[in-house]
């Protein structure tokens, strides 16, 4: 695992973030177990309270869970799997619709564009 | 947790420690950045009683220092004190002799973890390497505080970066660690709390990740804003 932290935003947000993509593209796989948090500092170069933040983080979202003494693993519960998914799209969406607000671009030229872009993309 | 209490250190005239105060906890790593000559390696002998502050308290774990407090703290200067002509291993049998608090076992691992040999001589190694046998002498001791001057000073890319994976391993597990630096660079992610200091006076004391979350600042932002002023 590896990753490029941004230095302003909190380093256990971006870790949060980086499970969420990870779980959403299916990388990381639903009842998958995770490193301990010394393993994912480790990985990640991170400090170890940081780690442990995150972690703390996802379970009270519900992203991964811990049955006694064993490794943490990723929810299976497929609503919240769902979600992590829709959180992701949305917010990608909304960057991109404020970007290219700001230029005036109809909407179907925009959908135009995105459907050439996208066909260019899967045929590299 | 070491707590530092408005101490104060003149060498003749000149006040190199000026009321410094803050605190470093155990299971944390505490960074102390100032540019050189503004007092950090004071504060460390300070800690260690190498020189007596004039004014001002130092408690480890809520107690005043005395002799026995340094069965609690080890102290890793930025450069090595061991003879040249020794090999790796007559450093290490030497600390074992003199310390009671020399854990063998941590030694041998982490003569693995930085991929050293014990035959090898002191005055043979690499600047990087040098460094890191001189961190191992002071990270195999079983206490509770490491201080460590200046650890990344001076030394290449690869060794800077196999040194801070020690910060991220259980090599320091819960212990407590200062450390001094002029650079902060590639170890803002590392380190849990930071203590700007300039002209022998604490500037700031904050939580790194506390201030990402409520500032959206990083520690060279923060840097910029206290040291320019």
């Amino acid at each position: 695992m590896k990753m490029n932290f941004n230095k302003r935003d909190p380093v256990y947000t971006q870790v949060v973030r980086h499970f969420k993509e990870r779980m959403a593209t299916g990388m990381l796989e639903p009842g998958e177990e995770i490193p301990s948090r010394r393993e994912l500092a480790n990985q990640l170069k991170i400090n170890p309270n940081t780690a442990q933040r995150a972690y703390k983080e996802m379970e009270e979202q519900g992203l991964i869970y811990t049955e006694s003494n064993q490794p943490s693993k990723i929810t299976t519960n497929e609503k919240i799997l769902s979600s992590v998914r829709e959180e992701l799209i949305t917010e990608a969406i909304d960057m991109f619709v404020s970007s290219i607000r700001s230029i005036n671009v109809p909407l179907d030229e925009i959908i135009e564009l995105i459907t050439e872009k996208y066909e260019d993309e899967s045929n590299e | 947790m070491i707590e530092i209490k408005e101490i104060t250190k003149k060498f003749g005239r000149k006040k190199v420690l000026n009321g410094v105060s803050f605190t470093a906890e155990k299971g944390e790593i505490t960074c102390i950045i100032g540019v050189n000559g503004v007092g950090k390696t004071t504060i460390l002998n300070a800690i260690m009683n190498l020189t007596p502050v004039n004014s001002g308290q130092i408690l480890i774990n809520g107690e005043k220092i005395h002799k026995g407090s340094y069965e609690n703290v080890t102290f890793i200067p930025d450069a090595m004190t061991m003879l040249p002509q020794m090999t790796i291993s007559q450093a290490m049998e030497f600390m074992q002799d003199f310390y009671n608090t020399w854990n063998q076992k941590r030694a041998s691992e982490i003569l693995g973890f930085f991929k050293l040999k014990e035959s090898d001589r002191i005055s043979e190694l690499s600047k990087g390497n040098k460094a890191k046998v001189n961190l191992l002498l002071g990270l195999a001791m079983d206490v509770d505080f490491i201080l460590m001057d200046e650890p990344f000073s001076g030394i290449d890319i690869f060794s800077r970066e196999q040194i801070a994976e020690v910060f991220t391993s259980h090599l320091i597990e819960d212990r407590g660690v200062i450390i001094t630096t002029h650079e902060i660079g590639d170890i803002e992610h590392l380190i849990d709390k930071v203590v700007l200091l300039d002209q022998g006076v604490v500037l700031k004391e904050f939580n790194s990740e506390e201030m990402r979350e409520t500032e959206g600042k990083s520690v060279v932002d923060v840097m910029r804003e206290v040291f320019k002023a």
